[in-house]
């Protein structure tokens, strides 16, 4: 019973992971030369990055998980404080990427180093924070847990039964629309030769 | 449907394979993991007569299929989708798809199993007219599960479907399996990509060196510390 909910937290972590691999190999790739600058790609990646955790993962991180786990490991407190902090500082750095994608996308090559900038940022620090809620969070919550605090965590993970799609499919056009438009071999785009940029529709 | 004995096959004086059972039965998505090297691929080849099995017996709904000929297996409702998709990349992705109807039980219905398997892969459509080797690897992934769907299979094979992708079209390949599961389709999946391929299955068989080492439901080998430890990191 207990592992319901971490391998449904461990399965959005890798759907989440798989779109801000896609966004960081994409913009690498523009700096490098090998992509064209999609901006209806990237502000898709953005959009995704932004809403999805908020909307359907954090919430339930803080309001089941760690609050039992508070409850049950006092001495896991600094640890629940930081990833916390860090939830809240997730939706402050996406913001930054947008605003730095906007000016990238008016100052066009100008703006394209410090849009990288702002995307390693972003990405480096959600990596720290998924491998310290699988490193050092999640084998704490199955030591200190109990069934009951199980149960009731198992009931909130479940309402989203695929990680990327939302739990009423609201992301999944834009899951689609991301895959679609990435360049391959990142996705199922057309070619990836740099002959320019390239608008959003 | 599909039922394994105490198969052993290798190449040559090489046993790879050291007596290994297991079934599938009809309905079900089956799953055999493990890593590079431990009989996964062998298996496949053996049960789709392309490899020659040593000992042991293989039946398929009910008829013993060991060592009989590939074409006779496909015919049977064994499909296969090979790892690294293996398109004709000279061949339109049209002509790759009418290809994988080419056994005598689905030529009558090619064409309407066509458009069928063209609903299911709108991004196949799109791409028809186009050689198979100008496609991205992602693309031909898709094309190679569609034409394996062709085959209108009792039993659908993949062989590493995740290998060589990046995450974002691994995401997508395991959503399109799972289409094809909700379908009915009894579906047996060789991966390496553990933690996907045992959320998706009803039941799965660890293979190491050879021999089945471990298994039961999806759920009970996502559970089970040895795979946890060995394959997922944790």
């Amino acid at each position: 019973m207990k592992k319901t909910s971490i391998d449904l937290i461990l399965n959005e972590h890798r759907a989440f992971e798989s779109v801000l691999t896609a966004l960081r190999e994409f913009v690498d790739g523009i700096a490098a030369g090998r992509y064209t600058a999609d901006f209806g790609l990237l502000a898709a990646m953005i959009e995704y990055v932004t809403e999805v955790p908020e909307q359907v993962h954090h919430h339930k991180e803080d309001e089941y998980l760690f609050a039992r786990l508070r409850l049950r490991a006092p001495d896991a407190g600094p640890l629940i404080d930081e990833l916390m902090r860090q939830h809240a500082r997730g939706p402050k750095l996406t913001a930054a990427l947008e605003r730095a994608l906007i000016h990238y996308r008016n100052a066009e090559k100008a703006g394209l180093d410090a849009f990288h900038n702002k995307v390693n940022e972003y990405v480096d620090f959600q990596w720290q924070h998924i491998l310290k809620e699988e490193r050092e969070l999640l084998p704490l919550a199955q030591e200190r847990l109990l069934a009951d605090d199980w149960a009731i965590i198992d009931a909130a993970f479940l309402t989203n039964h695929n990680p990327w799609r939302g739990v009423e499919d609201e992301y999944a056009a834009l899951f689609e629309r991301i895959v679609s438009l990435a360049p391959a071999p990142i996705g199922l785009g057309g070619s990836s030769a740099n002959q320019g940029f390239r608008t959003a529709d | 449907m599909l039922k394994v004995h105490d198969l052993r096959a290798g190449y040559g004086k090489s046993e790879v394979l050291r007596g290994i059972s297991f079934e599938v039965n009809r309905g079900e998505v089956v799953t055999i993991v493990g890593v590079n090297g431990a009989g996964k691929s062998t298996t496949l080849k053996t049960l789709c007569g392309v490899v020659r099995a040593q000992s042991g017996r293989i039946t398929f709904d009910g008829a013993d299929i060991s060592n009989r000929p590939a074409n006779e297996i496909v015919e049977r409702g064994l499909t296969m989708i090979p790892e690294g998709r293996q398109l004709f990349p000279f061949l339109t992705v049209k002509d790759n798809l009418l290809m994988g109807a080419y056994k005598k039980a689905a030529r009558s219905t090619v064409a309407k199993r066509y458009e069928e398997v063209l609903e299911m892969f709108p991004r196949v459509r799109e791409r028809l007219a186009q050689h198979a080797g100008s496609l991205s690897g992602g693309e031909q992934q898709m094309v190679a599960i569609a034409r394996g769907m062709m085959a209108s299979p009792k039993l659908l094979i993949f062989d590493e479907p995740s290998l060589g992708l990046s995450p974002l079209l691994v995401e997508m390949m395991f959503e399109i399996i799972e289409k094809i599961t909700a379908q009915g389709i009894t579906v047996l999946i060789v991966e390496q990509n553990v933690f996907h391929t045992l959320k998706l299955a009803d039941r799965g068989y660890v293979l190491e060196n050879g021999e089945i080492s471990l298994s039961g439901t999806g759920q009970e080998l996502l559970d089970s510390d040895h795979v946890r430890r060995a394959y997922l990191g944790m």
